[in-house]
């Protein structure tokens, strides 16, 4: 016998051999999701885009964040960034076509992320109020590695697809074929492995910085 | 292991009289059970969540068979390979041909209980694969030449200075200063261009999505996307009972899991894998392999009592408030998973006979069923293992005989008050301010700490005495 039906065999005399009833264990698992608010943290009143700059602005997550009211406007902004924290004037881009097809002037820009980059610019797909987390899916315009091999990673992000919960997030893509990765990422890589004590920039990113726009993504 | 040779006992014994052991226990256990308390208060529904999560986990349980099947059918159909494994042994070897298969000079691999479980670092080393840990704690241990002693904190009995010394040895470019940033930089260093040139990585998971055959780890670093994303091929160990239904379901027993593991609300990676790469992505694995492992996890389907422990999301609270784990640490233990968790699975994988210590490890106080995320009786559950080895015949010859002696005795109340009558007077001969600091019987006691003198009279000669008067 192969250990699949072992195991299988083992698992259903466990279970006293009863039917399954597809039907029943689906209605059962749906059951299970009802009432989320019962056990889900709440969010602070207002608007979702506030809640969510708050949270990924809070020490829990300790990113930073700015708002900008054009996608056009983002070149400024990292730019502004860099020089804020005294970074040369060079930044790699996740090969998205929305970013590059941003005017970079004065910026020398890579079209892809490399492993001793210091900079990585990106756009997450969606926002998550309640945990402050960027969602990425994996696709030709999203490389895993651009959101864990630079040192300081800007992301943008789309007013319109912030979402308030982890569930609201999981709701848009029900029925979807998922992608290879999908990475909730909230803020930057971290360890307490050295007497619990947290340390930044662990082997992801140390920095990263979430930038806000106001139009409707061209997703 | 060389550990579990010597006695429980005796590994106690010297875990106690070991003061650095202690500073490193109490300072991340310590910094854990602050944190959590205080993730508590910032989420007033944990009640409502963690009786939400029992019931989702023992819904999975319940219909295991169908969410397995229902889990092999989407992983296949996303693309992956699907293994089964009875034993830890054959887990092992499925994962060790699978790296030959590919031809793996260099082995990257992300922390996972299951990995140890199955003795999975060791069979890679037989096989002369290199294996490099990508976790910061697994590093440590690696390079300490050890095994994990916590399951989320694996190197927490290392202290700062230990581990300066051992990257220092280690690395290529070590650290210069002496602060826990400058080192975990040079850790971050050292492994980066190992990340990049693996052939072969290996992950656990801390959920497996029925819904889509979607696997999901967690953790702090990102060294697990760094692991998994470049090598060709991506192994998954993972214990049957890890599935979920679907990632709303997940999401639901994540927020339980990172506020008891560390008092953060969400890990910063949280990662759901699916299949090898897709057509036009510019990385991820070419195969993509889950293998699914049972390693005695059906036995515990089959027992009333146990059954519950395959509830466990091993986010480690129960050991971080344990009086004796934050006493004697994680190796004392001797096996995988230290702590209650622990007392409770060692027996399952290596026999009550060789592991009845565990369970009497306990004061029965009850604050790690009280922190369980999802609510296991981890008291019983040891009582259950305490009643087997009585049953059994385990026990000792000594404590058996002992407890004859005290199940007469306490059976008869008159031969009892004439014991404690004896008693009394005999530690009182003893006692000086009213604490006996030493006595023949009492010598395993005031070892370590002095012992109140019984007051003049025992309760029930002052009770009679009151009777009388009135």
């Amino acid at each position: 016998m192969s250990a699949r039906e072992t195991i299988l065999n083992a698992v259903r005399a466990g279970l006293d051999n009863r039917k399954v009833d597809a039907e029943a264990v689906r209605r059962e698992a749906d059951a299970l999701l009802q009432d989320l608010d019962a056990v889900r943290p709440e969010l602070p009143a207002g608007a979702l885009v506030d809640a969510f700059i708050a949270r990924v602005t809070s020490p829990k997550v300790a990113a930073t964040a700015e708002r900008i009211k054009d996608v056009n406007e983002l070149p400024a902004a990292v730019r502004r960034y860099l020089d804020l924290h005294k970074l040369p004037p060079s930044v790699a881009l996740q090969p998205a076509a929305v970013l590059k097809n941003l005017s970079w002037h004065g910026l020398e820009t890579r079209g892809e992320v490399a492993a001793d980059d210091i900079v990585g610019v990106g756009i997450a797909r969606w926002g998550i109020a309640e945990t402050g987390s960027l969602v990425f899916h994996s696709n030709p315009e999203t490389p895993i590695l651009a959101n864990f091999l630079p040192l300081y990673h800007i992301v943008m992000v789309h007013e319109s697809a912030i979402v308030a919960f982890l569930d609201d997030y999981a709701a848009v893509v029900v029925g979807q074929r998922p992608p290879r990765n999908v990475n909730l990422i909230t803020g930057a890589s971290g360890t307490t492995d050295i007497e619990g004590s947290l340390v930044l920039g662990a082997h992801g990113p140390a920095h990263l910085h979430v930038v806000i726009v106001k139009d409707t993504p061209e997703l | 292991m060389q550990e579990a040779t010597v006695s429980f006992k005796a590994r106690a014994e010297r875990a106690l009289a070991d003061p650095t052991l202690k500073l490193a226990i109490d300072r991340t256990t310590g910094t854990a059970e602050r944190k959590r308390a205080v993730a508590m208060t910032q989420f007033p529904q944990f009640e409502a969540a963690r009786e939400r999560g029992k019931r989702i986990k023992d819904h999975v349980i319940a219909n295991l068979d169908h969410y397995l099947l229902e889990f092999e059918r989407n992983a296949i159909e996303s693309g992956a390979k699907v293994h089964w494994a009875s034993t830890a042994e054959e887990a092992s070897q499925i994962v060790v041909s699978l790296c030959k298969q590919a031809n793996a000079k260099r082995v990257t691999r992300v922390k996972s209980m299951l990995g140890e479980e199955i003795g999975l670092p060791h069979a890679l080393d037989e096989a002369g694969i290199e294996r490099v840990e990508t976790d910061l704690a697994e590093h440590i241990v690696q390079l300490g030449g050890d095994r994990p002693s916590h399951i989320v904190w694996p190197s927490m009995h290392r202290t700062r200075e230990q581990v300066s010394d051992m990257f220092k040895r280690a690395h290529r470019v070590p650290h210069q200063e002496e602060t826990i940033e400058a080192m975990v930089a040079s850790a971050r260093r050292e492994l980066r261009d190992k990340f990049l040139s693996a052939d072969v990585s290996i992950s656990g998971a801390n959920f497996l999505i029925a819904n889509t055959g979607a696997t999901c780890t967690v953790t702090n670093e990102g060294n697990a996307e760094l692991t998994t994303t470049p090598p060709r091929v991506h192994i998954v160990t993972a214990g049957i009972e890890k599935l979920v239904p679907s990632i709303e379901h997940a999401f639901l027993m994540l927020r339980l899991l990172v506020r008891s593991a560390t008092g953060a609300d969400v890990t910063q990676y949280t990662t759901f894998h699916c299949g090898p790469k897709q057509p036009g992505d510019r990385d991820g694995p070419e195969e993509f392999h889950i293998v699914l492992v049972d390693n005695g996890r059906t036995r515990m389907l089959r027992d009333a009592a146990l059954k519950e422990m395959l509830r466990c999301i091993r986010c480690g609270a129960c050991m971080n408030h344990c009086v004796v784990f934050r006493q004697l640490g994680g190796h004392v233990y001797g096996g995988t998973y230290p702590g209650p968790m622990g007392a409770v699975l060692t027996p399952v994988f290596d026999g009550l006979e060789s592991s009845r210590d565990l369970p009497h490890a306990c004061t029965m106080n009850g604050k790690c069923q009280e922190v369980c995320p999802v609510a296991i009786p981890l008291p019983t559950l040891l009582r259950g293992w305490r009643d087997r080895s009585w049953r059994e015949g385990l026990e000792p010859t000594a404590a058996r005989f002992g407890l004859s002696i005290h199940t007469f005795v306490a059976s008869h109340p008159r031969l009892y008050r004439l014991g404690t009558a004896i008693a009394i007077k005999v530690m009182r001969l003893f006692s000086r301010g009213g604490l006996v600091r030493g006595m023949p019987g009492l010598g395993a006691w005031t070892k370590h700490r002095d012992f109140p003198a019984p007051a003049r009279r025992s309760f029930m000669a002052m009770y009679k005495n009151s009777e009388n008067k009135r």
